[in-house]
């Protein structure tokens, strides 16, 4: 399966981002990695031009919010694969914040999953959970 | 035997020999080649064949229409190589939207199809077939995911297919395009009747100038005071011309020069005076701009030196302008980190160095919010183009 991945917007944090890399690809995946800085439309570019089947967003200073409104408008503009798996993790608001409030708001942006503050391991264990799932 | 150098311009031949550089102006009631004798017949006499070398950018270049599947890679990508190649880009199209996209009018040099990484196939279909029945092209290259090559080929005449210029990592690749749009360029330049004339008086390959320019670049801090990262603002007659070191972009282009080159076709003093006044007068700050030159608007309509003065420093300003952050639509430089600006092309020959100080003030302070502006390096002699020129004639001897 082939995974695009990066870290949204401003955000330079790298280090988790390396670590998704390497992870990924020791799971199986193909990994398509635009690094640290990365646009949404970036993101939605790369998944068209690599066909991929999931995208995998990651954000560790706060911002995502800002930078994530616009997936659905996004996705239906480049009329997206409709399985396209959509997942997002790392420091996902600013300060402390409730799992509560995060998960549905991250989900009614159009992401499948979402993990704030979720160990990498646990996220990707469950990824590839919900990918046996739906196939 | 020392070497001869000649630049056909659009307005301006330059020769230059070991004495130095003259200018003369054309006489565009004249073919080139008999102008050219005309004005310095007595010169080339004085030389062998073998030792007059040419360029040329008097015939304006050749022009590309992209159609790319997305903004990000595709598009940047192909545009970058085309920029990169000396030729001029009319229109992109990005293909999810080529249904609502209108063909271009005028009679496209080269058409270039680009979308997908090798391994991925339908990328393409036929709302493409449709879209290109309406577009007049002499050439169509095809540059994307391996898969469709055979399919377009089925359905597009004479498409040549080259390799896809968007690697498996999503990284650029823009050799053979490269190579092909250069070559496309050159056989335009030579095909050109009144250059043609032109191997009656030189035994070495014309190539154009902005190719010349760009060998040059790496040259440039050995011959002039310039410090890195510096552009090349080369203000002519029909175009202006903007040569940057690629450490003023940040973006996913890797590029082998290190060095990038961006036309604006139609910011030229001369030639294309009335679309260069028509994007003075849309810009924001003109209004400031003129009043900060203690000139009025009625300035943009006179014929005068003082007009073309004006409107020179009007060009320097726009082109910064479109290239900053402001102008999101081409590349963005990253001008507050700009330690050199060299000015060359006819420009010199008109601006003092103080004109091009105050307009480099003025958009410094007023777009960038910054007091301190880039050193300003006037290419007076108009030397640059030969740098690269004896470039080619070392490399040969
Ligand atoms: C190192 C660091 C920096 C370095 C980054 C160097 C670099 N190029 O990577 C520097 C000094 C540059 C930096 C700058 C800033 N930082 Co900082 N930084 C850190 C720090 C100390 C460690 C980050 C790190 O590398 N951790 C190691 C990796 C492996 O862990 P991780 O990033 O947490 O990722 C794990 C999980 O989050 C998860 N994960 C990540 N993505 C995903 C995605 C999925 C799908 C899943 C399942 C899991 C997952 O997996 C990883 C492994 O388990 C953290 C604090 C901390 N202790 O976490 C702050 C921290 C991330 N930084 C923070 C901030 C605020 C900033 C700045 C804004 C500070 C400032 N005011 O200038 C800037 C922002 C710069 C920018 N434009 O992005 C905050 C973010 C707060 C928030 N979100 O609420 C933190 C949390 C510090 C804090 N407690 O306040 N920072």
């Amino acid at each position: 399966m082939k995974v695009v991945t990066g870290v949204v917007g401003n955000d330079i944090h790298v280090v988790a981002n390396r670590l998704i890399d390497i992870s990924l690809q020791a799971r199986g995946f193909e990994v398509f990695n635009l690094g640290v800085n990365t646009s949404l439309e970036e993101f939605i570019d790369a998944v068209v031009e690599t066909d991929a089947d999931i995208l995998l967003i990651s954000s560790l200073n706060g911002e995502a919010e800002g930078w994530c409104r616009d997936l659905q408008f996004l996705r239906s503009e480049y009329n997206l694969r409709e399985d396209v798996i959509f997942v997002i993790g790392g420091n996902l608001a600013v300060g402390e914040a409730n799992q509560d409030d995060i998960i549905p708001k991250y989900r009614s942006y159009g992401f499948d999953l979402v993990f704030h503050q979720v160990d990498l391991n646990t996220g990707l264990d469950e990824l590839e959970r919900y990918v046996k799932e739906r196939a | 035997m020392s070497k001869l150098l000649i630049d056909v311009g659009s307005t301006y031949f330059k020769v230059c020999q070991q004495s130095g550089i003259n200018q003369y102006f054309r006489d565009f009631n004249k073919d080139i080649f008999d102008d050219l004798l005309n004005k310095c017949g007595d010169i080339f006499s004085n030389y062998a064949k073998e030792d007059i070398y040419i360029c040329s950018s008097a015939n304006g270049g050749l022009s590309t229409l992209i159609i790319g599947l997305t903004n990000s890679f595709s598009l940047k990508f192909a545009k970058n190589i085309a920029f990169n190649s000396g030729i001029n880009i009319i229109d992109t199209i990005l293909y999810h939207k080529i249904d609502e996209a209108k063909a271009p009018g005028e009679l496209i040099d080269v058409v270039i199809l680009v979308g997908g990484i090798d391994g991925i196939a339908n990328v393409f279909d036929e709302k493409l077939f449709h879209f290109l029945r309406n577009v007049h092209y002499n050439n169509i290259v095809y540059v994307g995911t391996k898969q469709d090559a055979m399919f377009l080929s089925e359905n597009i005449q004479e498409l040549k297919v080259l390799g896809n210029i968007i690697t498996e990592k999503l990284h650029v690749n823009g050799g053979e395009l490269k190579e092909y749009l250069t070559n496309l360029y050159q056989a335009d330049i030579v095909g050109k009747e009144d250059i043609k004339h032109l191997y009656a008086i030189t035994a070495n390959q014309i190539y154009s100038t902005p190719y010349i320019v760009n060998r040059s670049l790496p040259l440039i801090d050995a011959n002039f005071d310039v410090v890195n990262p510096f552009i090349v603002v080369d203000i002519g007659g029909a175009t202006t011309d903007i040569h940057y070191s690629r450490d003023l972009v940040r973006d996913n282009i890797v590029s082998e020069s290190g060095f990038d080159r961006l036309v604006f076709k139609k910011l030229g003093v001369y030639k294309s005076r009335e679309t260069l006044i028509f994007a003075a007068k849309n810009n924001e700050f003109v209004y400031e701009l003129l009043a900060y030159l203690n000139v009025t608007e009625n300035i943009l309509e006179e014929e005068s030196e003082k007009a073309l003065r004006i409107l020179m420093q009007l060009s320097i300003f726009l082109v910064l302008y479109k290239v900053s952050r402001l102008h999101p639509l081409y590349v963005t430089l990253h001008l507050e980190q700009l330690k050199t600006v060299v000015l060359t092309g006819g420009i010199t020959k008109v601006l003092s160095y103080e004109e091009a100080e105050s307009i480099m003030q003025f958009f410094y302070k007023k777009v960038l919010g910054l007091h301190a502006i880039p050193n300003i390096v006037m290419d007076y002699e108009y030397a640059i183009w030969t740098l690269g020129m004896q470039n080619d004639t070392a490399s040969r001897s």
